[in-house]
């Protein structure tokens, strides 16, 4: 009875915490727009917002309410459980089995298509880190596929369409997809739904594509042969709609991007900020240093708080 | 946004006549403004009650809004340009759909006219593309031209 009521409290922290903070995050993640920082610094910081409360509750719900139970909750009283925490444990359950089974389904309907464009498909280059295939005329023009083993798919119209210049230019561009792994990234996104993400997801990958621009464009010359193979993979009609873990060339405002390449300018790209990953260092310390000084505190706070919702 | 306005005509929201379009683009190029400020501006050549008047009916039909100040109204725009725009494309394609049983039909004519206009902005792209590589090119050529003619220049000097 012990161990399920400490199961069903940590849930109910955890879905509270989590509905809480992606609440949160739904209201608020427009504000980084008004950030003047690079793409690849924007994209980052929405991937970060977008799993932040699924790691928040997490962590929280592991280095807080789990050991308040352990070590503040007598073993030896039999108290009762009301039937909120019960029906919020169910919740937290059933949102957990929902991310799971949308990962598996985005999963295999991804194997399942990738399969498809991938039948008389041969090797064109064996790279380190990726494959390139040349697939079947009917196949999406330029896509990246897979998470362990990327491979990136170029159809035969595709290398009928681009110039020698052009196509290496879009490849670069998929591959800085890989470098970003994004398809691992769209994954993470299907196990922490969520009413409201799907414009931080879109976003997300509006800012991703603009990152992976700007990562493969190294001159004016690059950024006009980008713009030129967005233009002319854009009127090649996809047969279907790309699963999930793909991430196409052809996506998010075509014009947008075609607008940005031609305008390229090294001098305005080196004007914005580029946050880089290990800024949140400082921070992290501090606030690993708040929670060590005031741990016991903190405990005994969640536990009233557990008690609270328990009652 | 003139579009915007006519597509918004014929929806089942309140129509707006040329001149509430117009005090709404002067009202959106303010931010907000009270009736003497409009005027003052200059562009609207109109009286105070009219213009205020029509200020009064923007407020009723949802698309301002206002706060006292002093014994006038302060008028803010309820929308910017593009979600007035986005609002009403949005109406305009439910009203399309909702149109009963031939509702297919209504959809066939949006996709094929959101099919020329894809292919109309690719068009446009494409020039725009082939524009900036002729641009390229002629520096390029300039350059390559004065890179040439600076040690004949040294020569004859």
């Amino acid at each position: 009875m012990f161990a399920l009521r400490g199961i069903a409290v940590s849930l109910t922290f955890f879905v509270l915490l989590y509905c809480l903070l992606s609440g949160l995050v739904v209201i608020s993640w427009r504000w980084l727009k008004w950030l003047r920082a690079t793409k690849q610094s924007l994209a980052g910081l929405l991937f970060v917002l977008r799993v932040f409360p699924l790691v928040a509750s997490v962590v929280i719900t592991f280095a807080f309410v789990v050991p308040s139970f352990q070590l503040l909750e007598p073993r030896s009283i039999d108290e009762g459980m009301g039937a909120m925490p019960l029906a919020l444990g169910l919740c937290a359950l059933l949102l957990i089995a929902y991310g799971c089974f949308r990962v598996v389904a985005a999963q295999t309907t991804t194997t399942r298509v990738v399969a498809r464009w991938l039948e008389g498909a041969h090797p064109l280059n064996v790279d380190a880190r990726t494959v390139t295939f040349r697939s079947r005329r009917e196949a999406p023009p330029l896509t990246l596929v897979g998470m362990r083993k990327p491979r990136v798919l170029v159809s035969e119209s595709t290398i009928a369409l681009l110039s020698h210049d052009e196509l290496q230019i879009a490849l670069k561009h998929e591959l800085e997809h890989v470098r970003s792994r994004d398809n691992l990234k769209k994954l993470l996104f299907r196990f922490c739904p969520f009413p409201g993400m799907a414009r931080l997801e879109s976003a997300w990958s509006q800012a991703a594509e603009l990152a992976a621009d700007d990562a493969a464009v190294s001159n004016l010359d690059d950024a006009v042969d980008l713009a030129a193979a967005l233009v002319k993979l854009s009127r090649l009609v996809p047969v279907e709609a790309a699963p999930v873990c793909t991430v196409g060339f052809v996506t998010g405002s075509i014009s947008a991007r075609v607008t940005r390449l031609l305008a390229w300018d090294e001098a305005a790209k080196a004007h914005s900020t580029k946050i880089r990953a290990w800024y949140a260092i400082p921070p992290a310390l501090v606030a690993l240093s708040c929670v060590f000084a005031t741990y016991g505190p903190a405990l005994a706070l969640t536990h009233e708080m557990t008690e609270w919702l328990v009652r | 946004m003139t579009k915007a306005f006519s597509i918004f005509g014929s929806s089942s929201r309140p129509q707006l006549g040329p001149f509430e379009q117009q005090v709404l683009q002067e009202l959106w190029s303010h931010g907000s403004a009270t009736v003497r400020e409009l005027l003052a501006d200059g562009k609207i050549h109109q009286a105070y009650t009219t213009v205020m008047t029509t200020m009064d009916r923007l407020y009723k039909k949802g698309l301002l809004e206002r706060v006292a100040e002093g014994r006038a109204f302060r008028y803010t725009p309820r929308h910017t340009p593009e979600e007035l725009q986005r609002n009403t494309a949005l109406e305009s394609i439910r009203q399309l759909l909702g149109s009963g049983e031939a509702s297919r039909l209504p959809l066939s004519y949006l996709v094929e006219a959101l099919s020329t206009h894809d292919a109309q902005l690719l068009d446009e792209l494409q020039l725009l593309v082939e524009r900036k590589r002729r641009e390229i090119q002629s520096r390029k050529i300039k350059a390559g031209d004065a890179v040439t003619r600076e040690p004949r220049d040294r020569e004859r000097r």
